[in-house]
């Protein structure tokens, strides 16, 4: 019942968005409440993967996003199913999962104090690294997500964020994250953490851009006791019309001792058309807690018959050959 | 005789690309911005000018003028613009309003302190402060 009512909600979104063509509303943009600080919008994506003989069909990341700003106030609240529907078919046996439960995905004020400053509190993306920031399924450019930004520092902090930032020639800023609390929903952060201090710089001269972020971190995660977790990151994006190329390469250890010895990606894309883009991602880290070495290409395709609406194919080739996969989706940004 | 009329046809050209000088304009209670707050200020990264909120103001979506201030300030073409703000609509950030006319862009900031938008060169007058100047 809660999918139907779900999907209800999805199409009639959608629907309305359709029958608002006269208020110029274009889908991917969101749509404002009357004359409020106030956007509605949202996003979802179906997911298919073949690994190991086994096929995966999946509904999830179905968020519905509101925000707005007021004078020097602005706020952000996403709300989402994460896994909501999964299908799993293997030798003609079918298996299946549903979570209905409801996730809050980012939830957070923002204080702007003049042009430099900036203070964040709630729950955010951590702002490491280039791909974390736009994590989800339609506005990148592969179904998979690189390895290192799973594995080298929380996807999400729970606390403060506070930035300055100076455009001139170029655009520099420097920003710190603190957490010292427990997450505001930690479903899904890849690591279950209660203490987060990070800072990091970045600085964008016409088409490049150059950032570094450094942190630390009290963690468990996957079930293996950690200390603090100290990590850092590079990344380098280097963007034209037709094409982008994009690296990123960290390392985490605790005190003890190396905990990822590295773990990084070095991404191209170009785009043929307006709506057709090919990817080609070279991975390769070395976890040393999960005691798993890899490197691997991935070869992908993405066709947007409108840019809100992305249909992906992938398919990565893995030194460890059992993780060896293809991955389709089609995702909406409304 | 058809040489002479490629001559004309090129001057008049000619006259009519070094006629094409546009500028970015405020009222003039603005402060001074540089080319790096103009981007950062049209690409809703930053909406201060010290302590004052800008509210920047676009031409329509097809108006020449809008599309050379997007290939030459911004840096951007329309299809790279509109992947830009479907990210920055998942980052809780709107485009900017769009006038209808150059017109439309002087009463607003007329009235409205921190106010910018762009116009020709040709069209400003004594109430319309420049921010900068470009042309094609």
């Amino acid at each position: 019942m809660k999918i139907i009512v779900i999907l209800l909600l999805i199409i009639s979104v959608l629907f309305a968005q359709e029958s608002n063509k006269e208020k110029q509303y274009q889908l991917g943009e969101g749509t404002q409440v009357a004359d409020l600080p106030l956007y509605f919008g949202g996003y979802f994506s179906l997911n298919y993967r073949n690994k190991n003989s086994e096929n995966k069909y999946r509904l999830n990341d179905i968020a519905l996003l509101a925000y707005g700003d007021y004078r020097k106030i602005s706020y952000m609240a996403e709300l989402e199913f994460k896994k909501f529907y999964s299908l799993y078919e293997r030798d003609g046996n079918y298996t299946s999962q549903s979570d209905t439960s409801l996730h809050i995905e980012r939830l957070y004020i923002d204080y702007n104090f003049d042009e430099n400053y900036m203070l964040r509190l709630g729950k955010f993306n951590s702002q490491t690294g280039f791909w974390n920031l736009l994590p989800i399924n339609v506005l990148r450019a592969t179904t998979s997500n690189p390895v290192s930004t799973n594995i080298l520092f929380p996807t999400f902090t729970t606390g403060v964020y506070a930035s300055y930032s100076s455009y001139e020639e170029g655009e520099f800023k420097i920003d710190a994250m603190l957490q010292h609390n427990e997450d505001l929903d930690s479903t899904y952060n890849n690591y279950t953490m209660d203490e987060h201090y990070a800072i990091g710089t970045s600085y964008i001269e016409d088409t490049l851009e150059f950032k570094l972020n450094i942190g630390m971190f009290d963690s468990y995660r996957s079930n293996h006791l950690t200390q603090k977790l100290y990590y850092t990151l590079i990344a380098l994006k280097y963007e034209e019309e037709a094409y982008q190329i994009m690296g990123e390469l960290g390392s985490q250890s605790s005190k003890e001792k190396v905990t990822t010895m590295y773990a990084g990606y070095l991404q191209g894309l170009y785009r043929f058309t307006e709506k057709h883009a090919g990817v080609l991602r070279f991975e390769s880290y070395d976890d040393r807690v999960t005691q798993k070495k890899d490197n691997f290409a991935i070869f992908g395709y993405t066709y947007r018959p409108s840019y809100p609406i992305a249909l992906k194919a992938e398919y990565q080739l893995h030194t460890l050959n059992q993780d060896n996969q293809f991955l389709f989706s089609l995702s909406v940004l409304f | 005789m058809q040489f002479f009329l490629q001559i004309l046809i090129l001057s008049v050209f000619s006259m009519h690309t070094a006629a094409s000088e546009y500028v970015v304009v405020a009222n003039q209670n603005m402060h001074k911005v540089s080319l790096g707050q103009i981007r950062a200020l049209f690409l809703k990264k930053s909406s201060y000018v010290g302590d004052t909120k800008i509210v920047p103001l676009n031409l329509g979506s097809r108006n020449k003028i809008r599309e050379s201030f997007e290939k030459k300030i911004l840096h951007f073409h329309l299809s790279r613009l509109k992947s830009y703000w479907m990210k920055q609509h998942y980052l809780g950030h709107r485009p900017p309003i769009s006038m209808k006319s150059q017109e439309s862009i002087k009463a607003f900031i007329q009235k409205v302190d921190g106010a910018i938008g762009y116009i020709e060169l040709k069209n400003v007058d004594k109430n319309t402060k420049i921010l900068y100047r470009w042309s094609d």
